[in-house]
């Protein structure tokens, strides 16, 4: 062997831009699909997106880009990401950011920005998005640097996904993006190790729930985040302890579950609100005791002891004081929960009465489509596949209600943020990353034109999104508070000048069909779930129905509101 | 009552609007703020806080701020009279 063969062959370092650095990086992290819409600032990261194996799936406004993202994150537990370039582009990203970190969604969102040289001097599509979004973000980055841009990718994603997940920035300043690089080291992430639960707060909390008389089970949307079905399902079995939910809370335990008490707060159910008033302890797992739960702080669980299991630690005590807290594995925390059923065949007996007492009925009298009986419908025939993308409004509260939910990450409702337009860019989202599954957009007339061009995005990827639109020309909800507590003033909420959605909907080439009456229903969810791509069902509601039961505002879960059917 | 917040942050872009910002969103003044470099990397910083009206807890603004992404250390301080 000469001296000349015995040469160890060193390869040239790679030599790539900063935004073909994060194309690799995205790639590197397993993410397969993004939403996004180029522009300016963020042309070099789409030069490279070209060549990647990465799908990205083209949408017709930001927001929906941020609203997809927000929902894959949801659907799939795994970081959703959204592109968009500076200026306008960045802006239009707010809703969405405010709406994941609302929500707890992990998602990445990348920002083309304006060069470095000119950033800070009002350059063209320049805005400050670092600063204008602190507060709706879990943590941001301005990248100065190529070489900074592995740290900085795999840094986002472990903080958009850890703990209790949310949206994270990375903002790409244009020359940042162009200006050639080594193809960086990317230091393997960190797998956070759960750390260790406090013993002793688990026993006591375990004495607590051994003394009560009358607990309740207080289920949030952190338990399906933390992965946390299983054994929230066996902690509810094995004690027997009744069960209600957050809105983002359905589904964890089966909504047909029989210790399913129902939604609390003000749509939710009666038996729900009861069990709460009425608790001497609440076992709050994954929740954050939101306004819209609790309804008046000050009456909201009156005889109550809590323990609050969170992730959050910052969320102990902020609204609510807990005699008992565990942050940390939810799951493993409620397997070691529970290990003698309570005495509480009395509490029980007296929940599932309330619970038969107020069940909703479904015999509304009339001719009219009865929006929970087409809601309860539609889930029943899905079956365990469903999936709801509610937009917000009446619908949402009566899909909240009515909808048969059987798993968590099912739900996909804008929750903490209420952001009209949610709904389908979500449901496209979900059907993308679950292609099995049967998503429906609910949604009504005022949300959907929100984001009604996203119609455009349903048709030129053959999504398969169901849409549900009950249309009944109002803003509904808004026309509900001005009926009951403005005297009827009703101020801005008429929208009888509806375009005609089934038009609007063939014209994006998407199939629509309209169900006028009551005896439409069954065939049109037939049709709408029996469609090979993207449908959408108009629906003509009554527009004086309301959503009951309800607590005013102002008052206690107690107070309910509650109404018999309106006779024709 | 003023209560006074040390914490040590990061030296990066935003760290510190990310601190100030969350402390006033949270429901309380900043009556005092210093700040000086650390040889580490990072930024020293002093927060003399009160809270906006009585329903606002100290003790949570701590956890709150504590997991903001680049806060290194956090603790709470003396109370003064205002």
């Amino acid at each position: 062997m000469n001296a000349q063969s015995a040469h160890v062959r060193v390869e040239p370092a790679q030599r790539l831009s900063g935004a073909g650095l994060m194309v690799r990086a995205l790639e590197r992290l397993g993410v397969t699909t993004v939403f996004g819409y180029p522009g300016g600032a963020i042309m070099p990261l789409y030069d490279a997106l070209a060549g990647s194996g990465i799908r990205h799936i083209l949408v017709r406004h930001e927001q929906a880009a941020a609203f997809a993202a927000d929902a894959w994150g949801r659907t799939t537990g795994e970081v959703g990401v959204c592109i968009a370039t500076s200026g306008p582009g960045a802006t239009n990203l707010i809703t969405g950011l405010a709406n994941a970190m609302m929500d707890s969604a992990p998602m990445v969102a990348i920002t083309g920005q304006v060069g470095t040289a000119v950033m800070g001097t009002d350059a063209f599509q320049e805005v400050d998005i670092l600063g204008m979004t602190l507060p709706v973000v879990k943590h941001s980055y301005v990248v100065r640097d190529p070489a900074d841009i592995p740290r900085v990718m795999v840094e986002a994603f472990e903080i958009a996904a850890m703990g209790r997940p949310g949206p994270v920035l990375i903002d790409l300043p244009k020359d940042v993006a162009s200006a050639l690089t080594d193809d960086g080291y990317f230091p393997a992430p960190d797998r956070p190790v759960a750390p260790e639960l406090d013993a002793g707060a688990v026993e006591a909390a375990e004495r607590e729930i051994q003394a009560a008389e009358r607990p309740v089970l207080y289920v949030g949307g952190g338990v399906g985040l933390a992965g946390a079905t299983r054994a929230l399902r066996a902690f509810a079995e094995r004690t027997g302890i009744p069960a209600i939910a957050t809105l983002k809370g359905l589904g964890a335990l089966p909504t047909g579950h029989p210790q399913h008490l129902g939604m609390l707060g003000m749509h939710g159910a009666r038996a729900a609100n009861e069990a709460v008033h009425d608790a001497d302890l609440l076992i709050v797992c994954g929740a954050r005791f939101d306004d819209r739960a609790t309804g008046r702080l000050d009456t909201f669980a009156p005889g109550a002891r809590v323990i609050h299991i969170d992730a959050d630690p910052a969320e102990i005590g902020k609204l609510r004081a807990a005699q008992v807290a565990v942050t940390g594995d939810l799951g493993a925390t409620l397997d070691r929960l529970g290990r003698t059923a309570p005495a509480i065949g009395s509490w029980i007996a007296r929940t599932q009465a309330a619970k038969a007492a107020h069940a909703a009925h479904y015999d509304a009298p009339g001719d009219d489509v009865y929006a929970p009986a087409l809601l309860k419908a539609i889930s029943e025939a899905a079956g365990d596949r469903f999936v709801a993308a509610c937009d917000v409004g009446q619908h949402q509260m009566w899909a909240a209600q009515h909808c048969r939910f059987s798993r968590p990450r099912a739900h996909l409702t804008s929750a903490g943020l209420g952001a009209m337009g949610y709904g389908l860019p979500a449901g496209i989202a979900a059907k993308l990353a679950r292609p099995g599954d049967e998503v429906v957009v609910i949604t009504g007339d005022g949300s959907i034109m929100m984001n009604i061009q996203e119609l455009a995005t349903a048709r030129r990827y053959g999504v398969a999104v169901k849409i549900l639109l009950l249309d009944n020309s109002r803003l509904g909800l808004v026309r509900q508070w001005q009926e009951l507590f403005y005297d009827r003033n009703y101020s801005e909420i008429d929208l009888s000048d509806n375009p005609d959605f089934v038009k609007v909907a063939e014209a994006f080439g998407v199939e629509a069909f309209r169900i006028s009456l009551r005896e439409e229903v069954g065939p049109g969810i037939e049709r709408l779930l029996a469609a090979e791509g993207p449908c959408l069902a108009h629906v003509m509601i009554d527009p004086e129905h309301n959503v009951w039961p309800l607590v005013p505002p102002g008052k206690g879960n107690i107070e309910m509101m509650h109404h018999s059917f309106k006779r024709m | 009552m003023i209560r006074t917040i040390n914490c040590e942050i990061d030296r990066a872009e935003g760290s510190l609007q990310r601190l100030i910002g969350l402390v006033e969103r949270r429901g309380f003044h900043i009556d005092v703020l210093e700040m000086e470099a650390e040889g580490n990397g990072g930024r020293r910083v002093a927060l003399g806080v009160r809270a906006r009206d009585s329903g606002r807890c100290f003790d949570v603004l701590g956890r709150q701020i504590d997991r903001l992404i680049g806060v290194r250390r956090i603790a709470a301080g003396r109370e003064m009279a205002v």
